[in-house]
């Protein structure tokens, strides 16, 4: 055949048959665009969070080539003239950043950047729009600052105006001297920044003599040795390190989860996958005769199963192209819920509108097309085995109904049990490969057995059937059981579906329950105070001295636990060091243990003899009880044995806790003790004796307010453990909905399934009528066909739920976020819920069952 | 098989006048014009004529699958032109058994639930339907085949499976349309002997539409239609 002529025999065979059927080819198309937009949807929406934080790392970074740090605490600012009179070093600017907020609280905390404009030319470019001597006015006018266009606009505020400022040390009023350029700085948090000059900064946030880090140019930046000759020179607490390790970390946290949203969204266009298969499945099949009269007329078997496969490519095509318009205000709502999502629980986003990204619209159209030609292969290639003698067997039309066997049982086994082993291979850049490919072999294994559960459902149940509800149920009853691949193959669209439903449902379930229990032991406590804004500034304040002398006083009408959190990296995996009081704290609450013996550990935190790790800081780390913790902080050197592994569910990395007393030892033998106590929070336990306990608490807030004004806040503890579980809820509403979108593709795969099956048997159904069945009979045997094939997807839909959620809860999360929760499965939700997916996937049938009905049965003298 | 159908004081077909008007889009297309046609019980009537008269329009009519355009048609005494689709239903059950050119036995049913189907259908009890069906098999000389799949039978033994099933609900009459046309002459002389003996020994009253000869000699009438009118 002519490869000319094979477009042209597509158009005739295949989009000509559409045209008299275009009701399943408009589902099928349907059920594909459905899943391509949510797919393409939820992968441009992540790119764009992805995008916002990477551009906004690297307006940060600028142009450096080494950064220096010393983690947990300030740099000396001393140490910028000092690297500047090197000859390695070219170029050397300081750099501070801090989150501020205006007095009206009319933007959300925003970040506002000290740099010293002169020295910080030739990293980062913070030209003014239309003037290029940017940092004259900073520098000779103090407390002015320029900021983005946004943020003018958010504060309702232009050049010349004042703005007040509050940060933890107080509030100031500053003038607008410019604004931003959009380029370079415009892309920092998403526009919402402003930069001072770094005495203004130090002098606003109290840090005078301090820098948050360093950057350095070098001259030579591949000479080793220059690199070398500068690490000798700083002392042991300063860390020269390449710039943009806090991207790398970011990217990795963000990563994960972008990983997990693809796959979940994938699983919609999966589901598609099953509407192609059955449908072209069915075309093949209705046109087989027609099949074995081209073969007969010279076409080679290769330009039959190339003409299938076509097919499926048709479908997969005009589903994705349906799927921009569809997706367009699916993207919006997705952007803005996983850009929340993100900066909730990673890093702080801010992402545009809607970005196109050429290269996200080509994975989306290479992953439909992918999915509708695999669709499509199995179908084709049975195309492909037509005899041409059939063109000459008078009534060959009909396909040969034979028992349809057990079906590839051993494969599916295979495929489930192969689960096991994927999901033990070690993840790759955190994203859990392995999982997901585990996940997916469940869905086809799965899917593979169900001709063989359909099989055994139907016969084991027709007996039954036909005592209790008569000769048309027991006619659906030997259909299914009889029913070929191609029928039960698609069981698994429902199945798939279901099995997602299940599994995410015990994840969560199991999830939120572990945090509720977490949030209620670990994050116990009356009343959180800490500096303004502390939490957002990574806990780089501490309180004063006269703030610890009051937070001492009030210790009398209640238990107080201070603690100090540093900000810090692990090999690239961000941690915070927590050091607590837990002679103090211990009474009152403890930890959800992993690993290790709780009353031992528990004594060598009280001694400071060890310290304890979250599970994802074990997991993502690779450490465990035993082994030792070495990092150096804010200047102290430590080396400590792990006691045990404790569940914590702070998304943004790990956590390790010490004993405070003993921390505050170290600090004041290395000389870096700043003040009697660096507490940078403190939690309020009110005794249980006190029976008052309301008043209390009041009688501590005013008091907090009283004497610190704005430069202390506070929660309840009440308020903090149900904002946490509220943001739990609001992260899981994305993975919700995208499970209800797979539910639908799934509806629409069962309603087309039973569609496809009713009007290929429309002889059969015929003839049921010309020996007497009634059409009410006709319809109830769809019906329970109907039923049998939802029941079959919802058995094995559970079984396979069951497994996925044992993988997602101790394979794939522990792969990609290094947590695990308490394994629990809420069967009550499971009692209303799969009878509701039952009558809603049986509702999506109801059309079919009238369509069974359409033809007379006069045709069947017609039919050869 | 219990029962003989009685001889009827009026003739069991009645068509007076019969039309069937086809439209398909704005054509319009006669496929049955004006016939007349009395059958009397017992009787074999052989409808002949060339493809496209007619013959598998009037079965159709006669089994109640379609419905007339005009005219009258009474067949074991129920109005086919007035019938509840209730009524029509209980007819096709009791009244006539079909044989068709392609069997259209169910495929995923044995042989003997192929036959047992429409006694099954009809609300009979099983084990009185099972009897009736085991020995309508054997008769058919299919007793080895009571549990094959219809894939697992040949072309014959598939339309003496129909007939079997034609006749479970014991019907008067006995419908069928090129019944020998899928089999080879010797099968098909099997079939229309079989249609010819239940004619004769049992009463059935038979009406088939067929191309060939082979039925003409236990015709006890030959029908010819042209265009849809009797010639
Ligand atoms: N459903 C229909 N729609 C339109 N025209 C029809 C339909 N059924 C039959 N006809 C037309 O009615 C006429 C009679 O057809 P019928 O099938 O009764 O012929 P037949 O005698 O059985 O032919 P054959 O021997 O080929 O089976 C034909 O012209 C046919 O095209
Ligand atoms: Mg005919």
């Amino acid at each position: 055949m002519k490869r000319a002529f094979f477009p042209k025999l597509f158009f005739w065979l295949h989009v000509r048959h559409v045209r008299r059927h275009p009701g399943r080819a408009v589902a099928v198309v349907l059920g594909v665009a459905i899943g391509a937009a949510v797919f393409t949807s939820v992968r441009l929406a992540m790119r764009a969070s992805l995008d916002s934080f990477s551009r906004s790392m690297d307006a940060v970074t600028g142009a450096a080539d080494r950064v220096v740090i010393r983690p947990g605490d300030f740099v000396p600012e001393e140490w910028v003239a000092r690297l500047l009179a090197r000859d390695e070093v070219a170029s050397a600017a300081p750099f501070l950043s801090a989150y501020v907020q205006d007095e009206d609280q009319r933007s959300s905390p925003f970040l506002l950047i000290g740099i010293d404009p002169f020295l910080d030319a030739s990293f980062r470019t913070w030209s003014r729009a239309g003037d290029s001597r940017a940092g004259w006015d900073l520098v000779t006018r103090p407390f002015t600052l320029l900021m983005t266009e946004k943020l003018a606009r958010l504060l309702d505020r232009s050049v010349g105006d004042e703005i007040r400022l509050r940060h933890p040390r107080g509030t100031a009023a500053f003038r607008i001297a410019g604004i931003l350029d959009k380029e370079g700085t415009g892309a920092l948090e998403g526009g919402l920044a402003a930069v001072a000059d770094i005495a203004t900064f130090q002098e606003f946030t109290g840090l005078s003599g301090w820098v948050d880090r360093i950057d350095l140019k070098l001259r030579h930046p591949g000479s080793s040795r220059d690199i070398e000759a500068l690490r000798r020179l700083l002392p042991r607490d300063l860390v020269l390190e390449r710039p943009g390790s806090g991207k790398a970390a970011g990217q990795g946290l963000l990563r994960a989860y972008a990983a997990n949203l693809s796959v979940l969204s994938f699983v919609s266009l999966f589901v598609g996958m099953f509407l192609i298969y059955s449908l072209v499945a069915l075309n093949a099949a209705s046109r087989r005769r027609e099949t074995a009269v081209l073969l007969s007329l010279g076409a080679t078997s290769r330009s039959v199963f190339l003409l299938f496969v076509t097919e499926g490519l048709f479908y997969g095509l005009l589903g994705w192209f349906l799927a921009l318009p569809l997706g367009l205000p699916l993207v919006r709502w997705m952007v803005e819920g996983v850009g929340r999502t993100v900066s909730v629980l990673f890093v702080r986003v801010a992402p545009e509108d809607l970005v196109l990204s050429p290269w996200e619209l080509a994975v989306s159209l290479v992953g439909t097309l992918v999915v509708s030609a695999l669709a499509a292969v199995q179908p084709a290639a049975e195309a492909m085995k037509v005899s041409p003698k059939e063109a000459m067997a008078l009534s060959a039309g009909r396909e040969r109904h034979g028992d349809a066997g057990r079906g590839p049982v051993v494969p599916a086994l295979a495929l489930i049990a192969s689960v096991w082993g994927l999901s033990r291979l070690p993840p790759a850049g955190g994203t859990a490969y392995g999982g997901y490919a585990a996940t997916f072999a469940l869905f086809v294994g799965f899917s593979l057995l169900s001709p063989y559960v359909l099989r055994r459902l139907g016969r084991s149940s027709a007996p039954a059937l036909k005592r209790v509800f008569g000769p048309a149920a027991y006619l659906a009853g030997r259909s299914v059981a009889r029913s070929g691949t191609r029928v039960a193959v698609s069981v698994g669209s429902l199945l798939t579906a279901v099995a997602l439903f299940v599994a995410l449902t015990i994840m969560v379930h199991s999830f939120r329950n572990t945090v509720n229990a977490w949030v209620h032991q670990t994050v116990s406590g009356d009343l959180f105070a800490s500096p303004r804004l502390n939490e957002m500034n990574r806990h780089r304040n501490i309180f004063s001295s006269d703030q610890v002398a009051l937070l001492k006083a009030l210790a009398s009408r209640a238990d107080l636990v201070p603690f100090r959190r540093f900000y810090l990296q692990y090999r690239n995996l961000p941690y915070q060091f927590e050091v607590t009081d837990f002679a103090a704290w211990f009474p009152h609450s403890g930890y959800l243990w992993v690993e290790g013996d709780p009353a031992s550990a528990r004594r060598s935190l009280l001694e400071g003899t060890g310290c304890v790790v979250s599970e994802v800081f074990a997991n993502k780390i690779g450490l465990s009880v035993g082994e030792r913790f070495r990092d150096r902080i804010a200047g102290v050197e430590l080396d400590l044995p792990i006691v045990g592994v404790i569940r914590d569910y702070r998304s943004q990395g790990g956590v390790v806790f010490f004993s405070l007393p003993r921390f505050r030892e170290m600090r004041l033998a290395a000389g870096l003790l700043t003040q009697d106590e660096e507490w940078s929070g403190v939690r309020f336990f009110v005794r249980e004796d006190r029976a008052d306990r309301a008043g209390v608490l009041n009688r501590i807030k005013r008091t907090l307010v009283e004497k610190f004004g704005d430069r202390v806040s506070f929660i309840e503890g009440n308020e903090l453990r149900d904002r946490i579980l509220r943001i739990f809820d609001e992260t899981f509403a994305i993975t919700f909905v995208l499970l209800f979108i797979a539910l639908v593709v799934a509806a629409l795969g069962i309603a087309t399934t039973l569609a496809v099956s009713v009007l290929e048997r429309s002889v059969e159904l015929n003839t049921l009528s010309a020996l007497g069945g009634s059409a009410a009979q006709i319809r109830s045997m769809i019906g329970w066909e109907a039923a049998l094939l939802v029941a079959a997807g919802e058995v094995l839909g559970l079984l396979c739920g069951l497994a996925l959620s044992v993988l997602l809860v101790y394979g794939i999360n522990r792969q990609s976020f290094g947590w695990t929760f308490i394994y629990e499965v809420n069967g009550a939700t499971f009692l209303w819920a799969l009878p509701l997916i039952f009558g809603a996937a049986l509702a999506a049938s109801f059309p079919v069952v009238r369509l069974a009905l359409r033809q007379s049965p006069a045709a069947l003298l017609r039919e050869l | 098989m219990t029962s003989r159908p009685s001889p009827a004081s009026k003739p069991l077909i009645v068509a007076r006048d019969l039309s069937r008007i086809y439209h398909a889009g704005k054509t319009r297309v006669v496929g049955l014009d004006h016939v007349d046609l009395e059958v009397g019980a017992g009787e074999m009537v052989v409808l002949k004529g060339v493809s496209g008269s007619g013959k598998s329009t009037l079965l159709a009519l006669l089994a109640g699958l379609d419905r007339p355009t005009s005219g009258m048609l009474h067949v074991a005494g129920l109005d086919l032109l007035k019938a509840s689709s209730t009524a029509l239903t209980h007819f096709r059950r009791r009244k006539v058994g079909m044989v068709f050119q392609s069997f259209n036995l169910l495929p995923t049913l044995t042989v003997l639930e192929n036959v047992c189907l429409p006694g099954l259908l009809a609300g009979d009890s099983e084990s009185e339907v099972r009897r009736r069906a085991r020995a309508w098999i054997e008769r058919m000389g299919l007793g080895s085949r009571m549990h094959h799949l219809p894939g697992e039978l040949s072309g014959g033994e598939m339309q003496r499976t129909a007939i079997a099933r034609a006749l479970i609900n014991d019907p008067p009459i006995l419908l069928a349309d090129e019944p020998t046309g899928n089999l080879d002459s010797d099968n098909g002389g099997i079939v229309v002997r079989l249609l010819a003996d239940l004619n004769r020994s049992h009463g059935r009253t038979v009406v088939m539409a067929t191309h060939g000869d082979l039925a003409d000699a236990f015709a006890t009438r030959i029908v010819r239609l042209r265009d849809g009118r009797m010639v």
